[in-house]
């Protein structure tokens, strides 16, 4: 067997590493690359759309006044004038919805692009941080990182900037459109305008930290509807009922009185901003009515006015909300970044590649281990040797050390005093990659993807395997008949929509899956308390498969299943306390391993005397 | 998560509005008619006024700039002022009271199917999986509500802009009037036609959104097995499929949002350019003027966001209407038990307890216990052994009437127990769950729950006799820790010991216990075994039994298999008959004591030597 090179590099397209930035602004802009110039073209061609807006107006106002008020008619005919008016607002209208249609395409593809890639990257990046990183990081806090986080994103830019980008260019349009007809009125249509925007960033401030109190209690009611309906045996049995329809009262009142809050809030907002913003379009009206009929405007400019100002106006209280709204796109970005710039565990950078498999010569040398946390060790001092295909045993309590020990293997941690020789060659000399395809590992508690039981038996393989060989390694692995009493067989789904496996069958399904990858180290976490009697000796025999020709690594928790190893270790504190095989550690009369072993056929004597006691 | 793709396969439903459903939605808003009629009327006037608003800008131009008359436009102008304040008045009110409408629909529903949901019985849980039931009462009311409130706030508003809009074209020029008037229905079927392709797009994104999310949290947590078999590249292979999918569907949906406005847009503008020409010819024949051009702009430029708003809630009603239906069919749902005519409350249990040749089963009609028969003594411990399924939980909730029996009589004190009240059972019954279960709240709270008007040292008490107290001391705020969600924040082991307190609390005369199969560390297993015999004493209990010391404690012992007993007697008995209890035992034995001199115990703790004399001992 050679060492397998991956046949493919992930199509991870942009690395955010590039996108860490303390400026979160230019570091959103950084995350931009190769979306810049669509991003551009989106704004750009909103630009476009909303000065084809504009020109409406302006149309309209040459209608009124050249063509209808002063009757200059293009080539001199009244039916070519209109159906050239009528066919420049159509073109008109193709503009702004054509520029309209595409800005939103190019923002779309630029929101979703970046998030698609955003999300590959955080897949792939993730399952690469160390093993210490995942161990102290809850699941919860980082799918919350990459769901909520990356979709506040997401709308950053397909909202949130495109959104801001519109209003304002529609302001600065509109607004130079006006200033054109006449400066006057132009300036007196934006007097409200600065304050409008403050109250509105003012409001919207109060109004998010308002619905995350009502979110907060739909959540709260939310728990108590889940609890009172999985714990509906307790409900029932304490005949609590009316207490709980009091509980559930309460929140859901609360919730309402919440919502009522909220919306009071809002329906404060939208009318009073109705009347400010209102009240200075019609003074606006007035002003300009005024100037017209002073001849100081045409009627023409005094209708593409009223058009025009609209669009100045109105916009602008939304301004406030997407401001608002932004700011938690910001947030997302340093939260997301946080994960992004966790080290990555380099997986080739050993030096030393052998061309084919390791023999499983194994030398532990005054081996320590320590936490990154630095507090106390976990391993001290261990020393021990394992030839090809022995296999070494570890007995000790829980938080003696035995997983940590077995961690260094392939190095999931990297020990912090002595050395560790595979084949003769420390093991930092190996690439992590190459040591993980040498081991196999079968956990305490077999971990099943939610997908078709063949799929989790080939897992890993990284190459293609027939059907042949699944259910060889299946038969080996005592499941294959298991297997087939299902409905679907290899094809049955694991999990949530599938059949459960009992604690045996899915520990056997990985042991098949272990078969398949052929290892020359095993590590065995032998438990097998969460299994049914029955099943045990279907396991044991599996287990006795796997380890044949290989060296292997038992974490034991029981007597039987050390009795034939190589050599035993029993661990305290992270220390070797006795080492030797069965036969030199039964003798040794107060040794930790004869206690075990006293105890052990003590049971058997027990369950003798218990029996012959009733008869 | 199971439960979002159950929200979003229900989603999928849709249903066509027929008369006896809408009526019954419409039901729903009777009590508060008044917002009703509030409301609707509010946001027909500030429709209304919209469409004024624009005639009177028409008035401003051919009534008061054309004619040069001032105090004809600060005539105007007040009317406009005046009607933009009243309006706003409007605004208010239709917000508020449609909101708080909606809120509180919401809020009816919620209650409503929650009590019911009280009284249903025990086999309704067994058919209907929780996720389904909490998307009931949170997502599908939600739904129905916004239906009611802002669905009637759009579609009124929406529907009024349309008429009024007409109206004052009409007013204006009922030539151009019609052209408008054609073209409406054309943009309505359009709009409804893109917002349905987008509602799919949405929904398939919305679907590929939580596999990803799944994806991503299998990845997180068997990180340790994806590192140990090297799968980094392929899992990132895999996912990029669903993402792709993702940017395909929300890519799509986001462009045919794109579209949709300028589309409409477009066709509006078609039909302004025939008003524009044709209109021009008007103005110059005299029969329009500046003004009604104008007016016709901003009528028809404005005239796609009421088409918007009714496009959408037409094709979200559908959706709306399915979730109404299954809100309407729990709440049909009659409880399966419940209290006969006539029953009066039972005053003791600790009369005998009979079972007298029930038979039960399940929906299928598949016999789950068959003609079983069982006489218990009061104060007797009953334990009941057997594999999986073969009907021991059945048994516990026929005795306690969660179900009730297809044939034959359980009698308590002699009588049928169906002449009881439910509630005089239930409250005279402690139970405590393999897997116990606990509120969110304090350690005091949970305990409380067994008897609500317990006092703090009643409540201490109950703690000390269910040995529990001992470690709520150690915890960091006593008996005012908060347990979690679920009481997640403690162990198994002390959740039980919680739920042991709860029930000696209730000062049952009945006690029920379904022993843990998972293995708790050995002090909590004896402060565990120690609570029980002290809620045992002096009380009739049915344990379903896993541990020795259990099942040899007990008076009787019931091996059940396949719905009936196979086996009875006491310890001594049942080990003579060498049958299935024989074969039962001593590989629980062996299993157990494997695990209770298990290397830990050996290893670490002092309980090592102090093990073997406390089983010589019992």
């Amino acid at each position: 067997m050679t060492t397998v090179q991956p046949t493919y590099e992930p199509a991870i397209t942009f690395d955010f590493r590039k996108a860490l930035d303390q400026n979160r602004l230019k570091g959103l802009w950084k995350m931009m690359v190769d979306y810049r110039l669509p991003y551009i073209g989106a704004t750009a061609a909103l630009a476009v759309s909303a000065l084809a807006k504009t020109f409406t107006y302006l149309l309209l106002r040459y209608f009124a006044d050249d063509v209808l008020t002063q009757g200059r008619y293009i080539g001199n005919s009244l039916t070519q004038t209109f159906i050239w008016i009528g066919a420049g607002f159509v073109g008109l209208a193709l503009v702004e919805g054509g520029f309209s249609f595409l800005s939103g395409r190019l923002a779309a593809y630029t929101a979703e692009g970046i998030t698609r890639r955003l999300r590959d990257f955080l897949f792939d990046h993730i399952q690469r941080l160390s093993f210490s990183y995942h161990a102290t990081t809850p699941t919860g806090d980082l799918i919350e990182r990459v769901t909520s986080d990356v979709d506040a994103l997401r709308r950053f830019f397909s909202e949130q900037g495109i959104g801001m980008g519109r209003i304002v260019l529609l302001f600065v349009i509109n607004f130079i459109a006006i200033l054109n007809l006449n400066v006057k009125l132009g300036l007196v249509s934006v007097v409200v305008i600065p304050f409008m925007l403050l109250v509105s960033l003012w409001f919207f401030k109060k109004v998010t930290k308002r619905y995350e109190e009502y979110q907060a209690q739909e959540a709260i009611l939310s728990t108590t509807l889940q609890e009172n309906l999985t714990g509906v045996r307790v409900v029932k049995a304490f005949a609590r009922q009316e207490y709980e329809k009091d509980k559930f009262e309460k929140d859901n009142w609360g919730k309402f009185l919440k919502g009522k809050l909220l919306l009071f809030m809002h329906s404060m907002f939208w009318p009073l901003s109705d009347i400010v913003l209102g009240l200075q379009m019609l003074f606006g009206f007035v002003y300009a009515a005024f100037m017209a009929i002073n001849g100081e405007i045409t009627v023409g400019m005094y209708i593409a006015y009223v058009g025009l100002v609209v669009w100045l106006i109105w916009p602008i209280r939304n301004l406030g909300r997407i401001i608002v709204s932004a700011s938690t796109g910001m947030v997302s970005y340093g939260r997301l970044m946080e994960v992004v710039k966790q080290a990555r565990e380099p997986l080739f950078d050993g030096r030393h590649q052998p061309a084919g498999p390791v023999r499983g010569d194994i030398v532990f040398e005054n081996v320590s281990f320590m936490y990154s946390d630095g507090k106390s060790n976990a391993l001290k001092n261990i020393s021990f040797h394992v030839k090809p295909g022995q296999a070494i045993a570890l007995l000790g309590s829980t938080g003696s050390g035995k997983t940590s020990l077995v961690n260094l293997l392939p190095r999931f941690h990297e020990y912090t005093g002595g050395r560790i020789l595979l084949d003769g060659v420390e093991i930092k000399e190996y690439s992590r990659e190459y040591l993980r395809r040498q081991i196999g590992i079968v956990e305490q508690e077999p971990f099943l993807f939610s997908r078709s039981i063949r799929e989790n038996i080939t897992y890993g393989v990284g190459r293609s395997v027939s059907q042949e060989e699944v259910e060889r390694a299946a038969k080996a692995a005592a499941v294959h008949d298991v297997i087939l009493s299902f409905p679907d067989g290899y094809n049955t789904l694991v999990g949530e929509k599938g059949v459960t496996l009992s604690g045996g069958q899915k520990q056997r399904v990985t042991i098949a899956r272990t078969l398949l990858k052929n290892p020359r180290i095993l590590i065995l976490d032998d438990s097998t308390s969460s299994v049914d009697t029955e099943t045990e000796a279907a396991i044991r025999e599996a287990l006795d498969a796997l380890m044949e020709n290989r060296t292997t690594f038992i974490i034991a928790h029981r007597i039987q299943s050390v009795m034939n190893a190589d050599l035993i270790l029993v661990l305290d504190k992270g220390e070797v306390v006795q080492k030797g095989t069965h036969e030199e550690l039964v003798p040794q009369k107060d040794g930790m391993y004869r206690r075990i072993y006293d105890i052990q056929t003590r049971i058997d004597e027990e369950l003798e005397m218990e029996i012959s006691r009733v008869n | 998560m199971s439960d979002e793709l159950i929200e979003l396969e229900e989603e999928e439903h849709t249903s066509q509005l027929t008369a006896p459903v809408f009526r019954r939605i419409l039901t729903l808003l009777k009590p508060h008619w008044k917002w009703v009629l509030g409301f609707f009327i509010t946001i027909a006037l500030t429709s209304g006024l919209d469409a004024y608003f624009t005639y009177l800008n028409k008035q401003i131009v051919d009534t008061g700039i054309t004619l040069g008359d001032k105090a004809r436009v600060m005539h105007l102008a007040t009317i406009y002022g005046v009607f933009q304040i009243l309006q706003a008045g409007f605004v208010f009110t239709f917000i508020y009271l449609a909101g708080v409408l909606g809120e509180r629909v919401q809020y009816d529903l919620r209650k409503m199917l929650f009590n019911h949901l009280q009284d249903l019985s025990l086999s309704y849980y067994a058919q209907n999986a929780v996720g389904r039931l909490i998307a009931r009462v949170t997502s599908d009311t939600g739904r129905v509500a916004d239906l009611l409130t802002w669905g009637v706030v759009d579609t009124t508003w929406a529907a009024m802009n349309i008429i009024t809009s007409v109206t004052f074209m009409a007013i204006i020029n009922w030539r151009l009037a019609l052209i408008v008037f054609t073209i409406i229905p054309i943009m309505l079927y359009i709009a409804v036609q893109f917002r349905k392709k987008i509602l799919v797009e949405y929904r398939v994104s919305r679907r590929t959104n939580s596999k990803i999310t799944g994806a991503f949290n299998e990845n997180f947590q068997g990180v340790r097995v994806v590192k140990a078999l090297l799968r980094e590249d392929e899992n990132t292979r895999e996912f990029q499929g669903l993402t792709t999918q993702m940017y395909k569907a929300s890519y799509r949906a986001a462009w045919l949002s794109a579209l949709f406005l300028p589309t409409v847009q477009i066709i509006a503008a078609l039909a302004l350019g025939v008003i524009v020409g044709y209109g021009g010819t008007q103005i110059t024949l005299g029969l329009m003027t500046i003004g009604g051009i104008q007016a016709f702009v901003s009528y028809l430029t404005f005239m796609m966001w009421p088409i918007q708003d009714l496009a959408r809630v037409y094709a979200e009603m559908q959706h709306s209407i399915a979730s109404a239906e299954r809100i309407f069919k729990l709440a049909d749902t009659p409880p399966e038990v419940h209290d006969r005519d006539g029953a009066i409350p039972a005053q003791t249990l600790m009369g005998g307890i009979e079972f007298d040749h029930v038979d039960f089963y399940y929906e299928d009609r598949k016999p789950v216990l068959q003609d079983f028969t069982l006489k218990v003594k009061p104060g007797e411990m009953i334990a009941l052994v057997g594999p999986t399924g073969g009907g021991k939980s059945t048994i516990v909730n026929l005795l306690c009437r969660f179900y009730e029996p297809r044939n034959g009589v359980i009698r308590i004190n002699g009588r049928d127990y169906m002449d009881y009240t439910l509630a005089s059972i239930h409250s005279r019954i402690g139970i405590v769950l393999q897997t116990p279960h606990l509120f969110s709240g304090s350690v005091r709270d949970n305990i409380r729950y067994g008897r609500l008007d317990a006092g703090d040292d009643e409540i201490i008490e109950a703690a000390k006799i269910a040995g529990a107290h001992d470690f709520i001391v150690t915890l960091e705020k006593g008996y005012d820790q908060n347990v979690g969600e679920g009481g997640n924040l403690l162990s198994v082991g002390q959740k039980q010991l919680i739920s042991l307190a709860r029930a000696v609390l209730a000062r049952p005369e009945l006690f029920i216990m379904d022993e843990a199969t998972s293995s708790v560390d050995t002090l909590t297993e004896a402060l565990i075994q120690r609570g029980m015999e002290a809620l045992m004493q002096g009380r009739t209990s049915f344990v379903i039994a896993h541990r020795l010391s259990t099942i040899r404690r007990a008076n009787r012992i019931l091996v059940i298999e396949d719905g009936r007993i196979a086996e009875q007697g006491t310890h001594a008995e049942l080990l003579k008959l060498r049958g299935h209890y024989y074969r039962l035992y001593t590989q629980q034995f062996r299993h157990e004591l494997e695990t209770q001199y298990g290397l830990a115990e050996a290893v670490g703790a002092e309980l090592k030597e102090d093990a073997p004399e406390a089983l010589a001992a019992d």
